[in-house]
Order: C-alpha cells, then structure tokens, then sequence
C-alpha cells in the first residue's frame, strides 16, 4: 500500500472544497427539506402549544429529552477520542480526529437545542442564563438543569477551540490553493497563518493543553447531564452508577457515530486512501471494549436493582424486563451488545462494513437505552394510582428525523468549507517536529487482537 | 441608565450571585410583594339552596365582581355584575353541617354553562329538530294563555299534564295549586332510580310515607342493603357527615358498617364487611337475621309491631328464615348470616338501611317491608342511632290554599293509556324532567309526546324532552331566583332551606312560578291564586312557623338560607292515615327476570352515576372530567364485568362490547372490576344524551335503553334491576372508554 | 410562622369526589375536555386514589386522596432551575406560575405526581369565565400548576387577622377540599401549633406519611382506615 506524498494529500483533500457535483445540492436539499419540516413541526408546537407533543401526565419527558441525552452523547465521539489519542500520540488518529471533532460540535449544538425544544415557554429560556436582572433574581444553582446550561456551555466553548485550532493551517493551505472571493475568505480564516516554527509551537503548545483541558470537561458534560436523572428521587434513575454509565455509553454511542460519519466520507470524498480499514478496525476494537463496558453497567444496574427489590424499582424493572417496554429492551441489549460483540469481537467480521453495521445497531441501541431510561421509570413512578404511558406524536418524530437530518446537513456543509480530514497533520513531513507525529504505519494497529 | 447606576446595579446583582449560591434565597428573591400587599378580592357572602337533587342541602355563596357580556332589553354589552364564585356547603344547615357534594359543587355551572336557553323559543322545525325562534315574553305568555283558554273553553281542562321531577318544595305546592285549580290532574313526577317502593313500605311499616333520616351519628352497626347512601342515594352529604361521626367522631367508639349488594358501590367500597348475594333476595337475609334474633329471645317478635305484623310468618319468629333457608335463597353461606345477625344484635344501637337496586326488584316492597321489620325489631325507629322521619311542613296547610290532594298519576299508566288510544293530553308541561331520556324505551314516552298538541317546557335547556316542545320558557337558575326545598330527610327537625336570588339573571329568563302565577292571573277565568309572586307564597307559608330572632321566619331564612325548628300543630304532614295491618302479611316470592337466563345469562344492574345521576347533570364540564370513583373514568360511560366473566367471554379491559336485553342494544366498552359478582354486569347511568349541550350530546351509552318495563308487583313501580342481558365481544379497546388512573391494585400488579 | 398542613382520615373517606370538584372550582383549573383527558393531560390537583385489594368475593376498595404533599424536603424544589418552585416560610411549595419555564422537571421529581402541566392555553366556554375565581392567577401554556393549600385561603385569613392584630384561629382557614368535605375525612391547620386539631390527628398512631422512604417529609399526615375484626 503506497502512501499519499505531500503534493497529493493537498490535491485530495482540497479537491472536495472545490468541486462541487449535482450529488452534493441535491442532498443539500434533501436533508434541507427535512430540516426545515422539523423547525416547522417546532414552530407549530410553540404557536399551538405544547400539547401537540405526545407529552402527558405522568410522562413529562420523552423524546425532546431523550434526543437531548442522545446527541450530548454522540457529541463524545470526537473531543474525547481525538484528545485522548492526541495525548498517547497515536499517530492513526491523524485523519480521524477532524471527523470527530467536528462531529461533537455539531452534535452539542443539535443536543443543546431539544432543552430550548423541550420547555412549556421557550420565550422564557433566558432565565436559565446567570444574567444581572434588576429584580435580583438568578436561576437556582442547585439545579441538574443550570449545571447542565454551564457544562454544556463549556464543553461547546472548549470543542469550538478545539476544532478551531487545529484548522488554521489548513486554512492556509486552501487559501494558497484557490483564488478570488474563496482565497480571500480563507486568508481571513488562516488568521495570518505563514508556518514559522514560532507558530507551530504556539499551536502546539495551544492543542496540548486544550487537549488535557477537554477530557475531565467531556467526562463532566456527561456526568452532568446524569445527575438531570439521578438528582431525582425516581424509580431507577436514583443510582449512584449513572455518571460513569452515562459517560461510558456517550463514548460508545460517540464512536458509533465517528464510523458511520467516516465511512460516508470516505464513500462520497473518495478518501479511501486516507482513511483506511485500520482506522476502522482501530475504532471497531474501541467500541467493542466501550460495548463491554456497557453491558458491564448495565449489568450492574440492573443486578443491583434486581437483589435490592425495592417495590417501586421493580415496578420499573419488570416494566422494561418483561412488560411493555420489553421488546424495545431487548432490541437495545441486541443492538448495544450482542451485535457488536460478534460483528467486532470476531476478526473475520471487523470490517468496514461490519463496523458500520454494527455502529448503527450501536446508534440505535443508545438512542433506545436513553429512551428506556427516562420513558418507564416516569410512567411507573411510585403510587399506582398515577402510572402511565406514552406514544410520541408527530411533533415530536418529525423534530427527531429533522436533527438526524441536520447532522448531516452541517457534516455536509462543513465538509463542504474545510477539509475534513487535518491536511498538516497528514503531512508529516511538513511539520515542524515530525518525530512528534511518526507517519501511520501497520505498527500503529491497536493492540493485536486474534480473536 | 447611566454609569453609576450601571455599577450599582453590578454590584448588588454580584452580591445577589454571591447570595444565591449559599443558603435558601429564593424567598428574598421571589417575594418582592410583601404579603401584607396582596390584598385579595372583596366576596361577598350569600346564603344559597343547591337543587340539583331533592336533599335540599344549604349553600353559601360566594359572589364577587365579574364582567359579563349580557344581553338587557335589546342592547348588548359588557356589564360589571355581582357574579357566584363558589358554592359551599352552609356552615350550620341542619342536612349537609357545611359539606357539599361534587355535583352541588358543580351546580353554579348551570347558571354560567354556555348552552343554556337564554330567552324564550318557539319551535319553527319538525319537533325534535332543534329549531326555534326568538319570541318575547309577552307572545310566549299570550300563547300559552291562549292554548290553556281553548281547553277552559272546551271544558277539557283536565287534559293539562304536568311532568316534573321528584321533591318536595313550595314551588311544586305551587305548582300542584295551579293545576288544581285550572281543574288539571295533579303533577306527575317521574325518576328512574325513584323511591316509590320505600315511601310505600314506610307508610305500610311506619305509617309514613316517607324516605327515613338515619342517625348514622350515634349508631354502632350499620347494615345497609343495596342504598348508596354515601354516593347518590337519598340526602348523601347529610349521610356523610353522620357517617365520618360515625366512624370517629366518638372518643374511642367507632361504628361498624357492613354492605349487602352484588355490585360494590361507591358506598359498598368503605365498608367493613361486604356481603354480596343473588339480587332480589335481600329482603330473605334480613328476614334471616330477624330470625336468627328472634331466636335468641332477646328481641321478642311483637317488638316489631305493625312492621312485623306485615311479614308472613313473623310471630312465628320467621321458622322458614333459618341461616340454612337463606343460604340456599341468597348464595350467602349460613356462618355468615350467623356473623351479621351476631354483630347486628350485639352492637347497639344497630340500624338498617334499604334503597336502591333491592327495591328495584318485581318484589321490591317485600324486601322493604322485611328491612322494616328487622329495623323495628330493634327498635330503630325514633331511638338514638336508628331512624327518623323529618317532620313535613304541608304547605298547603301553611298558605290555606284549601286544595284538595289528589293522588297522582303514574307516569307509566298516563303513557299506556295515551297511547292505546285513551285519554291523552291535549297540553303538557314539562318542568326539569327528561322522562324522554330516563324511562325505559318500552314505556314510548316519546311516541306518546309526539302525539300531545302542545308541549311547553321550562328548562334551562334543550334535552331530549323539551326539544319536543313547541315553546320553551326558560326558567331561572337557582342562583338567579328564590331557591328553596323542603327536606324529605336528612334531619331531625323540619327543615325549609330557601334563599332568595343570589344575582341577577344572565338571561332574558323568568322564574317558572312567577311564570305560573301570571299565567294564572292572564287567563280568561284568572285562577285566583293569591300570591302576586312567588316569594309572597314563600312569606305566606313560612308566616306561620316560629322565629328565631323574632323578626319572622322568612327573614331568618333570608339570612341563614334556612329554617328549622318545630313545627306548629296543624302546619305538620300528618302520619299516613292507613294503619290498617296489610290485610294479607307478604312473604317472600322469588324475583322475576326479564329474559330467559340461557339466552340472556347476566343480571344487569344500572346504577346512579356518582357524577350525573341519572344524567341530568351530564352536562356539567366539571362532573364529566371528574373521575368516578371506582374506575376513573371521565367523560366515557362502560359496563363493569367480574374479571373471571370477562376472561371467560374472552373479553379484557376496554374492549368494545354489546350489552343485549330483550328491550335493546347499546354498545359500549369495558372496565373488568373485581367488585361485581359474576352474573351480573351494571352500567352507570347518565350518559348517552342525544340532544344535551355540548358536553354531554352523542357521548356514551344509556343503560335505561335496555330496561324491560317490569314493576314492583306490588307498587307498580318500575323494577329497573329486574333485566337480563347477554354480553358480546365486538372489538379491540376503540380509545373512548377514558381512565385518570394508570392501576387498579397498589401492590405488585405489574407482576402478576 | 405557622406551618400549614393536613390530616387525611381515611377512616372517614368514602371517595365521594366532592373536594375533587371543589378543588376545580376554587383554583381555576380547567377542564381539558374528553380528547386531551384521553391522552393524560386531565389535571387534577386533588385526585381520590382507589386501589382494590383481593378478588370478588372477598374483595376490597381503598380510597385516599392525594393532592401535594407540601413536603418540608420537596424534591421538586432543588430541580426547579428558575426558583418557580419554591418554599415558603410557612412551609408551603410554592409555584409562581410567571416564573415557570416548563422544564417540568419538578413534576419528574415529585414522587407523588401531584404536579399538573397547562399544555395549551386553558380556555372556558362563554360564559363558564364568570365563575372564574378573581384570587387565583390563571395558567398559560407551558407552566406547571399544582395544590397550593389555597393559598389564597390563607393568606386572606392572614391578613384578616393582622388586620384585627390577632393570630389567625385554628380551623379558621379551610382550602376549598377541606370545606366541601362532608364526612370532615380533611383537617387543615398549623402543624406548629401543638393544640390545633390537625396537630392533634398528626400524633394519631393511626398516621402515616405517604411514601416516607423517599425523604420528601410531607406535611400530610394519612390516617389509615381501620378494619372490624
């Protein structure tokens, strides 16, 4: 296998930004015409009232919150993943890290807006922000939801620096490659990017502690979001396992979504030389040890509940274990354990496809298990009398398939504007410090596991 | 804002941070009113009477200010008015002691609910149709003048019907007055869930026929067949309250209470002991723990009296009675009757209580005249802990109106003989009864008032009998106008609750029985009534009855929404005259069916909705989205099925089924309830309207459709609990059948 | 300061429904009409639980009324990011409606599901709005609304009572629930006040709270039902 020299890494992976084929606005208005449905569906909510949410008492969480934990969680995929492997200086990362960052912030932004989605007065959003009202009146900070406003806040701050960082000197390598408004849009962009070592340095220096910086941010974000749960005195959401439960399934579901993400690029960009069968394999192996560490949760979970027969708990329990919710209980231990652990514990199926195949079963499982978290505990909370159920209603699907949709808008459109995978970075040999960033090589595969 | 205040404000939103994350401060920042600001609205306290039902229970309503749109004399616009808020139960009146039940609580929606009839309307469509067109006073009244004249002139004033509701009041003296002097047959009053058959059985036992007041306060034991007395039957708030005394009100004593009836019931649902047995056999368990008393030789038989005199067997100490008899009579097993004999002669004082579904039976008046007895035989009537009868002001005494009393015509007989061609009303009146809705469709009350000339309602709105009528004069609410009742039972003492108008009418409406007095004086030979209002007949009647304060009876009423005392000799309804021993004691004779059992294998049993009654007030919002309160349904009517019936009909909870008599169909959905007893299926009645406002039209099902026209052999009245019916499947839950609660068990019925 | 709080006797309950209506017609609270009832949004700030025990021919019926609980540790008050939920300094959670941005998180928290949501603007048939009580605030869409105690009740009485510069009696404010209540099954008053009635049923040895383990320390006290052996 021949690797791309300097020159053709350039050309490749600026080719994308300026060849555009009908394909791309086709797609543009595909994924468009569904996300404007969705902020119609929202719209309608807001004019009408809420009501048209399939939102009832007891049930006063549903999608809006489950989509909410959902994309906070697939927001694990990049930061994380790209500032961890920068930290051990796994040099596979290099054509990956972009991918994934971008991923988070696109990710947090559709996660950060279902709380704006999801409230009775959206007008009012406002008053979750520590603002200096004359009236005196600050949000409540002993809130899961103001914490949640601040980790999130700062993990969105951080990823945005993150991603930014790192795009300068690509910046300035689309700037030197194209003319007219786009050079001048780019030099814009490069701020004044000329290479120097000096640069070099402070951008190193600058990724290195935003890296350390983003890991106990990433850990917390997800840890917070948690604490919405397990702050609550309800069935099976009061458990102290949650933080690192919530965390490890972010990073599972957040993997998931970089090999999805990856293997459409790699498709559609035609960058099979840059992302290669070993990224995959090297992320399948990350995600099956992530599925079982998940299964490890939630076994522990629900043993734990199970030997400690509270009443109300197995109300909940059965509810999920062999009642209503089962089916969808079990889909979600196929898709989050079963699958990826045949389709990546084998090395036969640890393929691109099947690290994709098994990435959507892991998708959808951990939109599933938010679901099963939130659906059934608060339609079987405590006094009988007052249980209930759900059946998400058309608003609510609708604004669901839309952030789907607008992930791959913004994926697109970025793709569009930036290479998507990290030119300098590839190119090792014009970095200042190559031996920093030893080229990827068969060497750089993740353990040698012959299962 | 300039700098310096920009600082300032800086600096105290930064302490305010700085605050707010330590400690508990939201109420400095929440409260900025302090609470001596808040001044709430000014109210207004009046005294009130509830009319939903005959009870008569005393309000206190609450009125404040309020912007209404009204129509006055032509002009519309927004007027400020004294408007109720609330209702409350009167504090210190002697029935409901300050309770108010959910239906007289909802009682001010009449007066406010959006389709009530605002003006007077003739009808320009076929009847039924629901056409009509504004018409004022004057022409209304001329009219009726006019159709009431022409039967004076052809000397046919006997063809004047008047169908009311059940309950004793001035307005129905007054209106019995009116007929009585046009030369009409008295009122003719109908209710479903009447209770004909007990106020026979009293006049019989007791020599009053009348509902009985049960000191439920000082009892130790109560033994209740069938009677819903906490929900629907009888005085309900003024039974609450003696039951919470009942139950605690004494230091260390607490009344034991056991329930005899095959379907719980609201009531059924707080006693100690449920007793379920096979319907129409009640009167054969009392009669056995009569027996099984009289054995003992601590009640010898003659303590019963007349009321024991009227059962076969009695002074024989009942030998055909034995706990074996009524085991084998009432599937209840012997050991048990043993039980509530025991406990029914050993706390003292017992009392027992019948009404409802028992009497409902073709030998309804034997099982009323049996719990008479067995009342008698521990001399529960008139002792502490037992029953009483509510001493009657007779109004026509009062007002020296001098009209004779007639009896009165049974609703059922004046519709068979219409319609098998006898005599049928040229003119009807139709003032607060839908017999259209509550009676049994076999009885064709609609057929036969299709045929009558002219029918003239007075209703607040267009049910399924006034919209039959050819004019409607729209009476007051009970806000609107004097407001009274004359308590049948609930208290010991005499009771009128009247009240005068609480505000001022919303609508162009008049209150019936100044209505009836003008007409009255219009008429071609005036009938000389001599009142010139009704609130001169109300001065009038309580002229004569001693005064608290001294300043009149009606003045104290004025002020309290009530009067009670002692009745003055002569202004008293006398005991019934008929103390002649029944000339041939009853026994027990078995119930009959309509329907052969293999065909029809269900007992049905429709009850009286805790909400609507029997659906006269299914058009109030608050009553339809309250849950009931044994299945949580709001807005929906079911039919409940013992669980191992309905698995055994293949049929779970929700299903769309058909409950079938002989008589009709009607397809509803179903709640599978452990408190009803296999053989027997009961619909709640009150829904199924078909023209009843907004809220109630086209909505539920109406178990009256499948009752067979079978009576009381002895009284006559309806035996409404005397259908069977065949119950089948016919689809999946359809989303109608709407239930406020997610469980029916607090225990681990998710895992079952 | 006063601690308000209730006793419910379940011994003197027949689930009659009655505080039921009266709690909708002293707070304003709307009906939703059958589609919206049909799909949960039914509020009900005071619903009569009936669970039934046992099967036919032996079976049972329990009522018991569950309005909010007015916890001294609500759990809905710590997750309320807007203060909207509150409490009082005379041991009331309170909901200030115009603060409420409808996370219904509080709702989430309350073990007892005694927290309601508006989800579209309630509205009254003309001209069912004259009945509308002028104490209560009206809800929008989007709040949360719950059992307040009437606390417009209470603090008319309040105010009343310094006006006349005396304390207020006991038994002198009664929530609309408790007034309506023929068989008296609800006692308000001050807990703190060891001679008021209410105080006096709390102490009962026939009272519970209603599910104590989660720590929410109500300040209703539940009186069970007895049984006669």
């Amino acid at each position: 296998m021949t690797h791309p020299t300097g020159q053709q890494i350039t050309r490749d992976l600026v080719r994308p930004l300026l060849l555009t084929t009908w394909r791309f606005y086709v797609m543009i208005a595909l994924f468009g015409a569904f996300v404007v449905a969705g902020l119609v569906a929202w719209l309608s909510q807001v004019y009408f009232g809420f009501g048209l949410s399939g939102i009832n008492w007891p049930v006063f969480w549903g999608f809006y919150i489950t989509n909410f934990v959902f994309w906070i969680g697939i927001s694990h995929a990049g930061t994380l993943i790209s500032a961890i492997l920068r930290l051990v200086n796994a040099g596979w990362r290099r054509p990956v890290t972009r991918c994934a960052e971008a991923i988070t912030t696109f990710a947090l932004l559709i996660g950060a807006m279902f709380p704006l989605i999801h409230i009775g007065r959206p007008w009012l959003a406002f008053w979750l922000i520590p603002y200096p009202s004359e009236r005196l009146i600050w949000p409540n900070f002993r809130s899961p939801l103001v914490w949640d406003f601040f980790a999130i806040n700062t993990y969105l701050t951080g990823s945005l620096l993150f991603l930014l960082l790192p795009m300068i000197p690509d910046f300035a390598v689309v700037r030197d490659s194209t003319t007219g408004i786009r050079q001048k849009i780019y030099r814009v962009l490069a701020l004044g990017w000329r290479g120097t070592p000096k640069q070099w340095h402070r951008l190193e220096s600058a990724m290195q502690i935003m890296a350390i910086a983003i890991i106990p941010v990433a850990v917390s974000v997800h840890t917070i979001v948690s604490f919405d749960f397990s702050m609550a005195p309800v069935p099976m959401w009061q458990t102290t396992i949650f933080g690192p439960y919530f965390v490890a399934g972010a990073i599972f579901s957040g993997i998931a979504g970089l090999i999805i993400a990856m293997a459409v690029l790699r498709r559609l960009l035609h960058l099979e030389d840059y992302l290669r069968p070993l990224h995959f394999e090297n992320l399948g192996k990350l995600m099956l040890v992530m599925a079982l560490l998940w299964g490890y949760f939630v076994f522990n979970e629900r043993l734990v509940t199970y030997y400690g027969n509270g009443p109300h708990e197995m109300a909940v329990f059965w509810r999920t274990q062999r009642l209503s919710f089962a089916p969808l209980y079990w889909t979600m231990v196929v898709c989050n354990f079963v699958l990826p652990l045949i389709l990546l514990g084998i090395r036969r199926f640890r393929t691109i496809t099947g690290c994709v195949i098994a990435s959507f079963g892991v998708v959808i499982g951990m939109w599933l298990e938010r679901y099963l978290i939130i659906v059934p505990s608060l339609g079987a909370k405590y006094l009988p009398y007052s249980h209930g159920t759900y059946t998400p209603e058309l608003v609510e699907v609708t604004i669901t398939v839309a952030t789907f949709a607008a992930m791959c808008l913004l994926y697109m459109l970025f793709a569009k504007v930036v290479p998507i995978i990290s030119i300098w970075e590839l190119k090792a040999g014009e970095h200042p410090s190559p031996a920093l960033i030893p080229p990827a090589t068969e060497k750089h595969q993740l353990g040698d596991l012959h299962l | 804002m300039d700098r310096r205040s920009f600082i300032k404000l800086t600096a105290v939103t930064g302490t305010g941070a700085a605050l707010a994350s330590c400690g508990n401060p939201e109420n400095d920042f929440i409260r900025f009113i302090p609470d001596e600001m808040i001044v709430p609205g000014v109210a207004v306290w009046k005294p009130g009477v509830c009319s939903l039902c005959p009870a008569g229970c005393g309000l206190t309503v609450r009125v404040m200010d309020a912007d209404a749109d009204v129509v006055r004399d032509g002009q519309a616009g927004i007027v400020r008015i004294a408007a109720a808020k609330k209702l409350e139960g009167a504090p210190d009146h002697p029935v409901n002691h300050g309770g108010l039940c959910a239906r007289g609580q909802a009682a001010i929606q009449v007066t406010y609910h959006p389709d009530r009839i605002t003006q007077p309307l003739r009808r320009t469509g076929e009847r039924g149709d629901g056409l009509y067109e504004a018409v004022s006073w004057d022409d209304a009244l001329a009219e009726i003048v006019s159709r009431l004249d022409a039967l004076e002139g052809a000397g046919n004033q006997g063809s004047l019907t008047y169908l009311t509701r059940v309950g004793r009041s001035h307005r129905a003296a007054l209106v019995r007055d009116f007929l009585v002097r046009f030369g009409a047959p008295p009122p003719v009053a109908f209710e479903i869930f009447g209770d004909d058959v007990l106020r026979r059985a009293n006049a019989l036992s007791f020599g009053r026929e009348q509902l009985p007041t049960f000191d439920l306060a000082n009892a130790m034991y109560v033994l209740s067949f069938g009677a819903d007395f906490l929900g629907t039957w009888n005085s309900p708030v003024a039974q609450n309250v003696a039951y919470g005394r009942m139950r605690q009100g004494r230091r260390g004593v607490r009344g034991a209470f056991a329930q005899v009836e095959s379907r719980m019931s609201q009531t059924g649902a707080s006693a100690d002991e449920w007793v379920p047995v096979r319907p129409g056999t009640d009167g054969v368990l009392a009669l056995g723990i009569a027996h099984l008393l009289m054995s003992t030789g601590a009640y010898p038989s003659d303590a019963a009296g007349r009321a024991g005199a009227l059962i076969e067997g009695w002074a024989a100490g009942l030998p055909g009675y034995a706990p074996e008899d009524v085991e084998r009579m009432t599937g209840l097993e012997a050991a048990r009757v043993e039980g509530l004999a025991r406990q029914f002669s050993d706390a003292r004082p017992a009392v027992a209580i019948v009404g409802g579904a028992p009497l409902a039976h073709s030998n309804g008046l034997f099982t009323a005249l049996a719990v008479n007895a067995l009342n008698a035989l521990v001399g529960a009537p008139g002792r502490d802990g037992g029953i009483f009868f509510t001493p009657q002001l007779d109004v026509a005494a009062a007002v020296q109106s001098g009209s004779p009393a007639q009896p009165a015509v049974a609703l059922e007989s004046l519709v068979t003989e219409g319609l098998a061609g006898g005599a049928s009303p040229e003119v009807v009146f139709v003032d607060g009864a839908n017999p259209v809705f509550t009676a049994p469709p076999a009885w064709r009350v609609r057929e036969w008032l299709e045929q009558v000339p002219y029918i003239v309602s007075f209703g607040h709105f267009l049910d399924e009998t006034s919209i039959l009528a050819d004019l409607i004069l729209p009476d007051h609410s009970s806000l609107e106008s004097w407001a009274e009742a004359l308590p049948e039972s609930g208290a010991v003492m005499a009771v009128a609750s009247i009240a005068p108008p609480v505000m001022r009418p919303l609508h162009q409406t008049r209150a019936t029985p100044d209505v009836l007095l003008e007409v009255g004086r219009m008429l071609g030979t005036p009938l000389a009534l001599p009142w010139e209002t009704f609130d001169e007949l109300l001065g009038a009647s309580l002229a004569g009855l001693p005064s608290a304060s001294g300043s009149g009876a009606l003045a104290d009423a004025r002020q309290a929404g009530v009067w009670s005392g002692e009745l003055p000799a002569g202004l008293a309804v006398a005991d019934s005259a008929d103390t002649s021993p029944a000339s041939v004691p009853v026994a027990f004779t078995a119930p009959e069916f309509d329907g052969d059992a293999d065909e029809y294998p269900f007992h049905f049993l429709p009850y009286s909705s805790n909400a609507f009654l029997d659906g006269s007030l299914a058009h109030l919002p608050w009553l339809q989205e309250m849950p009931d309160p044994l299945t949580s349904a709001m807005w929906s009517s079911w039919v409940e099925i013992n669980p191992v019936t309905a698995e055994r009909l293949g049929i779970s909870a929700g299903d769309v089924v058909e409950v079938t008599s002989a008589h009709g169909t009607v397809r509803t959905r179903v709640v599978v309830s452990p408190g009803i007893a296999p053989d027997l299926v009961a619909m709640p009645a009150g829904q199924g309207h078909r023209t009843f406002t907004r809220y109630a039209s086209g909505r539920g099902e109406n178990p009256v459709e499948l009752l067979a026209p079978m009576t009381d052999a002895a009284t006559g009245a309806l035996a409404w609990a005397a259908t069977r019916v065949r119950v089948t499947r016919v689809g999946p839950p359809d989303g109608r059948l709407i239930l406020f609660a997610g469980s029916l068990r607090e225990h681990g019925e998710e895992h079952r | 300061m006063p601690q308000w709080g209730m006793a419910v006797d379940l011994d003197r309950c027949t689930g009659c429904g009655g505080c039921v209506v009266a709690c909708h017609a002293e707070n304003n609270i709307s009906t939703v009409g059958d589609e919206q009832a049909a799909v949960g949004r039914a509020k009900h700030w005071l619903r009569i639980e009936r669970y039934w025990e046992g099967d036919f021919p032996d079976v049972r019926l329990k009522f018991r009324p569950v309005m909010c609980q007015q916890c001294d540790n609500a759990p809905c008050e710590p997750v309320c990011p807007t203060y909207a939920s509150h409490h009082t300094d005379d041991g009331l959670n309170a909901q200030v409606y115009n603060r409420c941005i409808g996370t219904r998180y509080c709702a989430n928290a309350c073990p007892y599901n005694a927290r309601f949501f508006d989800f579209f603007n309630p509205s009254w048939d003309k001209p069912l709005q004259l009945q509308l009580n002028p104490d209560v605030s009206l809800r929008e869409v989007g709040v949360m609304e719950k059992c307040t105690f009437c606390v417009q009740r209470i603090r008319a009485a309040g105010t009343q009572a310094k006006a006349e510069e005396r304390d207020v009696a006991d038994g002198e404010i009664q929530p609309a629930c408790v007034q309506s209540c023929g068989a008296r099954a609800l006692v308000f008053g001050d807990l703190e006040n060891p001679s008021s009635e209410v105080s006096r049923l709390s102490r009962s040895p026939r009272g519970s709270k209603l599910l104590e383990d989660t720590g929410a320390q109500p300040s209703v006290t539940y009186l069970s039902r007895l049984t006669q052996v």
